[in-house]
């Protein structure tokens, strides 16, 4: 068994950790490129939403590489998310690959059918230890990512305090325990906090919402938070892997209550679930006009059927919340050009906004 | 005086619009149904972006009840219709999209349905129309009951039978096939091509979810469940249908993999499936010489060679 799945940022680096601790030989497929784009785009339907046609890339050029068993995620609606493998298998089948699709549907007890056809004869505590490194690193990955969003604005040499997060991320991808993994963190949060910055700088702070998978992969938002931050901009991302894995799957009080306190702050505008991530780009773009954000970037893949309802009634909520907000779509056709105008006109508006404000209010 | 309630001619209206008039009547009221979609509705629609078009028809015909002086619009919240089912994401957040974009809107009766859990919801939402309207459970109850007697009645049956014209399955939303403008008479056309015509509102719901057993994973969307499993019925019976169409509206969710699995069922049995996407630019000489290309393609298989 070699197993693959689709990439999301660095939840590759995640995956591989979790199956190998369960004694599982793991085929990463090759980073996202241009060919992953064209192989999806080629047999893929033509107006399904981006991430479909990635995985269907990732998944090729997986199965290319001898990959034999796919582990990807089900769902139960209204998001088409759920609908994704089984027309995803058969296109697969079509092309000639043979495979097995392990589809991991959002439920315990599926989670551990699953978990038991991934690794029949691991031990309880083996079990435990595999989920416990792949987790530290997750949230090791998010916590640096964080930190790099931080300093980025105020950093003297531009790319300094990424390239040090990235020779981090390399190292975290290779370590094999949790003291291994604990030593790599120090380092690297040593490092990057003695990347040099400018003093006295207060950069606008801006909030990115929307879609998971836009959000978390670079490939598909086109490097958004890194245009950004060589803009001198503080980047606010309001999810990552971690927070979608403990409030979803593990469930977690902090994260369960903050959802409460998003959708009661969505509630005027959006008073039902809709599937997605809708309710929170809502209740987040809510709470970031309340805390004196500068503006709210949301970002989705075109045709995505939440984030559309979402885009819809955000512009109500910016003019209440007092806050502008940027809708981004992105598909196939993106390009960066277009994207980098959009972004410079939106970040003129926020210093605009800022400096007439500062003007306006002596103190 | 007498309420009166005005229901927009859009989206879920085609499937359930004759059972809320008599259920409002039933209660009391007046009831106002716009008339059919013209290009001035979707003009109105396309204040709304990247939605698709049945939802910019929806938003019209919401603008011109709002002229029409009534005294609440009739927009249930229709999250589910069946257990474990939903309605696509853009129907339930409907009433939330016409209150953050239209002001000075009458009052919205946009009451909860859903079945997703639990069926009795639907009694508690039939109480609660009532009661926006000053009735009491068990009238509004008994209104309900009357109108859904005729609804049931109304139940179709697709049976198989050989007829001397060849038979065209035409799968999609019924908001997009009945409505004439955004399906561009589609139905009519295909019948004057001398093509008899099946729509999934001509399959029963049991056959169609039947049909859609067969299915390795249940589609989570009622409406593309039924278009899925009537599709199934149609290519599978004996004899099957001559071919099939699939119709939908650039940028709909759901339909972007439901027509790609149904046209590898299609496929699969060797029978001809064209997909036909429209929106607010289609025009007309194209879209009927597509119609055209696929007719004459069914007529010459038939012919012996
Ligand atoms: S199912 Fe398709 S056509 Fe209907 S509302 Fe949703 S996206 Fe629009």
């Amino acid at each position: 068994m070699l197993i693959t799945f689709p990439h999301m940022g660095d939840m590759s680096i995640v995956l591989k950790t979790l199956f190998n601790g369960l004694g599982r030989q793991v085929s990463v497929p090759p980073p996202i490129s241009k060919r992953t784009l064209e192989l999806g785009m080629k047999y893929s339907p033509e107006t399904v939403c981006l991430p479909f046609k990635v995985n269907v890339g990732n998944f090729i050029e997986a199965l290319e590489q001898g990959a034999d068993t796919i582990v990807t995620c089900g769902g139960v609606g209204p998001c088409r998310l759920g609908y994704y493998a089984e027309i995803q298998r058969s296109i697969l089948q079509d092309l000639g690959f043979r495979f097995d699709m392990i589809v991991v549907e959002p439920a315990i007890t599926n989670i551990l059918k699953n978990l038991h056809r991934v690794a029949p004869k691991q031990s309880l505590p083996n079990i435990y230890s595999a989920f416990r490194l792949a987790t530290a690193k997750m949230n090791t990955l998010d916590s640096l990512q964080q930190k790099v969003y931080r300093l980025q604005p105020r950093e003297i040499n531009p790319g300094e305090a990424d390239s040090v997060r990235l020779q981090g991320v390399r190292e975290i991808d290779t370590a094999e325990t949790l003291t291994a993994l604990a030593a790599v963190r120090q380092e690297t949060e040593s490092k990057l906090d003695s990347v040099k910055l400018r003093s006295g700088i207060q950069p606008l702070r801006i909030g990115i919402v929307g879609e998971i998978y836009v959000m978390l992969e670079p490939f598909m938002n086109q490097d958004l938070a890194s245009h950004l931050g060589n803009m001198g901009v503080e980047v606010h991302q309001t999810m990552f892997l971690s927070d979608y894995v403990n409030g979803h799957l593990f469930r977690k009080q902090e994260y369960l209550k903050l959802f409460q306190h998003l959708a009661a702050l969505a509630q005027p505008y959006l008073r039902h679930t809709i599937g997605g991530h809708s309710l929170k780009s809502i209740g987040h773009t809510v709470n970031m006009g309340r805390k004196n954000f500068d503006g709210v970037i949301h970002i989705f893949p075109f045709t995505c059927m939440p984030e559309i309802v979402a885009k819809n009634i955000l512009p109500k909520v910016s003019s209440d919340a007092n806050i502008p907000v940027l809708s981004l779509t992105f598909d196939e056709q993106s390009g960066e050009a277009g994207l980098m105008t959009r972004l410079e006109a939106f970040v003129d508006l926020l210093k605009y906004r800022r400096s007439s404000q500062t003007a306006a209010d002596p103190d | 005086m007498t309420v009166r309630i005005g229901i927009p001619r859009g989206l879920l209206y085609y499937q359930y619009g004759a059972l809320w008039e008599r259920f409002l009547q039933g209660l009391g009221a007046e009831v106002v149904v716009t008339g059919d979609t013209s290009k001035a509705t979707l003009d109105c629609g396309s204040v709304l972006d990247d939605v698709c078009l049945p939802v910019k028809v929806y938003f019209g015909h919401i603008y011109e009840l709002a002229a029409r002086n009534v005294d609440y619009l009739f927009t249930p919240r229709i999250i589910s219709v069946a257990a474990r089912q939903y309605c696509c994401p853009k129907i339930i957040g409907m009433p939330d999209i016409l209150h953050s974009n239209m002001e000075q809107l009458p009052p919205l009766l946009d009451i909860n349905v859903n079945l997703h859990q639990n069926g009795c919801s639907l009694y508690q939402a039939v109480i609660a129309a009532g009661r926006r309207l000053g009735k009491n459970p068990l009238f509004s109850l008994y209104a309900w009951h009357n109108a859904w007697q005729n609804h049931r009645r109304e139940q179709p049956f697709f049976c198989p039978c050989r007829t001397d014209r060849q038979r065209i399955g035409l799968i999609g939303h019924s908001y997009i096939i009945h409505d004439h403008q955004i399906s561009m008479n589609v139905i009519d056309k295909l019948s004057n091509l001398g093509f008899e015509v099946i729509t999934p509102d001509m399959v029963s719901l049991c056959q169609a979810a039947a049909a859609a057993k067969t299915l390795n994973k249940k589609i989570f969307w009622s409406n593309s469940h039924h278009m899925a499993g009537a599709a199934l019925t149609l290519i599978q019976s004996t004899p099957p249908v001559d071919g099939l169409i699939f119709m939908t509206s650039f940028a709909c969710g759901p339909d972007a993999l439901i027509g790609e699995l149904i046209k590898r069922r299609a496929h699969a049995l060797n029978i001809p499936c064209m997909l036909l996407t429209v929106d607010e630019h289609t025009a007309e000489a194209g879209f009927v010489t597509r119609l055209e290309a696929f007719t004459d393609m069914l007529s010459r298989r038939r012919q012996p060679c």
